[in-house]
């Protein structure tokens, strides 16, 4: 079937040539309930093939901030565009990886359906999934080296094999731009290696890439520049 | 044992029997998964005072039934989205108001008798409107169900990921409380406003524990429901037994039955997880 019910309620729009993948500018913003302000006026822009980390300690407001970047919390003021466009108009274009515990691991699913879903933001409504579908599923548990666990329930995988899951499922969607959150933390060796060999090809293939983490080493390579959190402020800028 | 099935109101009974447990069953399942087995709850509560009224106003009490359910389904929904009220708290406060109301409502038409089949439910009672009631809203939620399958698979599983990628989830939440409206509806002819939330979530629990597959899962969950709701017919036939409390204790059975062999067939996690993550990179 060709035809095609977006669930975005506002018309989908395409990248502008010469944007950042991502520009923010004074955007504060703050949990319903909470006066306290979980960003304070954070700006700065991701020019696009470049790896970014964000770095800060434990509510330093690195998932918040990717929670606005995705649409997920609401900012109490400032802007925030991706690839030029303000946020929503580019759903295809950007994937959110979430931590871990975001994700309801009991649910009755197969590894294969869940990196799957990463395929229905081309689908929209009413479409099911087609042959192109499975074939970059696959290639994504490839990538990832979990083929072999494509059958087995999400209820049944180790940390480890959790993350890798939900990075198959962030390659699938085929995305620019992808956010982050914590990909390697608390994560074996194993599992450490194939995901920095992941975001590796990633940066060859010219996507953009910011990532959350609690330690930043120049030295493995994996990040052009970095911006340090703390108390939901910028404090710095790094390029390495 | 055929003797049964040549009056009509058996024939009526049993396959009101099967599309209640079937349409029970299928969207019992999303309750359990979603959590959301108070909220069913408090919605077979709220139809008291839809039938009350409905039946005091010479109206048909399955539409009044509709209303009232469809009703608290919204207003749940909104209070939960505004925040200000916690969603448990919400659905404690709205179906008691409502069963509240339909009690005063009852007790002013000095007839309790009357409304013990709306109570308790009476499933050899169905009238041929009610049954074609009954499949026409059990055919509409099957299908709006089956069309958007997969959006509340991944409602159920990740639903922030389905928010990032445009999905309206305020849409497929209240587009579930009213399906689940309406099967509380169709569920109270069988078993009662007090027993039909077992109708939709026993089964559905008890194939859970047998399963870590979906598609299986809702496919157990029939056959319990399917099952309990037959068996439930003919106990209620046979031995004069309330038709509700017959399929719901049947249920309960269904339940027993998993609980006791589920340590034989399935395991819920992964028994190598707590060695492989103790020895995670921090």
């Amino acid at each position: 079937m060709n035809f095609f019910i977006s669930y975005c309620q506002h018309s989908h729009r395409h990248p502008k040539a010469e944007a950042p993948a991502l520009r923010m500018k004074d955007v504060c913003a703050s949990y319903e309930g909470d006066d306290k302000l979980a960003l304070k006026n954070i700006s700065f822009s991701v020019p696009r093939g470049v790896s970014m980390a964000l770095v800060g300690p434990n509510g330093a407001g690195k998932s918040t901030l990717f929670k606005v970047a995705s649409n997920l919390l609401k900012m109490s003021s400032g802007k925030v565009e991706i690839f030029g466009q303000p946020l929503g108009a580019c759903h295809q274009h950007v994937v959110y990886l979430p931590q871990r515990s975001d994700i309801d691991w009991q649910f009755p699913m197969s590894v294969l359906d869940l990196v799957l879903t990463g395929r229905y933001v081309y689908l929209g409504w009413l479409r099911s999934l087609g042959r192109q579908d499975y074939h970059k599923a696959w290639e994504a548990l490839e990538n990832l080296s979990i083929e072999d666990l494509s059958h087995r329930q999400i209820a049944q995988l180790s940390g480890g094999q959790q993350q890798r899951v939900l990075i198959a499922r962030a390659l699938v969607q085929d995305a620019d731009l992808l956010l982050l959150d914590e990909p390697l933390n608390a994560i074996d060796a194993q599992t450490r290696a194939i995901v920095q060999k992941v975001l590796n090809h990633l940066k060859a293939k010219g996507k953009t890439t910011l990532m959350a983490t609690h330690y930043f080493n120049p030295q493995e390579g994996l990040y052009d520049v970095a911006i340090y959190l703390k108390d939901g402020e910028m404090i710095r800028e790094k390029v390495t | 044992m055929s003797e049964p099935f040549q009056y009509v109101f058996m024939q009526r009974a049993l396959v009101a029997a099967v599309v209640v447990g079937v349409l029970c069953a299928c969207l019992g399942t999303l309750v359990v998964l979603r959590r959301m087995s108070l909220v069913g709850h408090a919605l077979t509560h709220s139809a008291l005072p839809g039938l009350a009224i409905a039946y005091v106003l010479g109206l048909n009490i399955f539409g009044g039934a509709v209303v009232a359910t469809v009703l608290t389904a919204l207003l749940i929904g909104w209070l939960a989205k505004n925040e200000a009220v916690y969603e448990d708290t919400s659905v404690g406060i709205i179906p008691t108001l409502m069963f509240a109301l339909g009690i005063l409502v009852i007790s002013s038409t000095k007839s309790y008798r009357d409304m013990s089949a709306m109570l308790f439910g009476n499933i050899l009672g169905v009238t041929q409107t009610d049954l074609r009631l009954t499949i026409a809203i059990a055919l509409g939620t099957l299908l709006v169900l089956l069309l958007f399958y997969k959006e509340w698979k991944l409602l159920c599983v990740d639903p922030n990921y389905a928010k990032t990628i445009g999905i309206p989830l305020n849409i497929l939440r209240y587009g579930l409380l009213l399906l689940l409206a309406l099967t509380v509806v169709v569920g109270i002819q069988a078993v009662g406003t007090i027993l039909t939330n077992a109708l939709l979530v026993i089964p559905a629990a008890a194939a859970r524990l047998l399963t870590n597959r979906l598609g299986v899962m809702i496919v157990w969950s029939c056959v319990f429901a399917v099952l309990s709701a037959l068996a439930g017919v003919f106990l209620s036939y046979y031995f004069g037994l309330s038709s509700g409390a017959s399929i719901v204790l049947c249920c309960g059975l269904c339940f027993i039955i998993c609980w006791l062999i589920r340590p034989s067939i399935s395991l819920r996690t992964n028994p190598e997880r707590k060695s492989k993550d103790s020895c995670c990179v921090k």
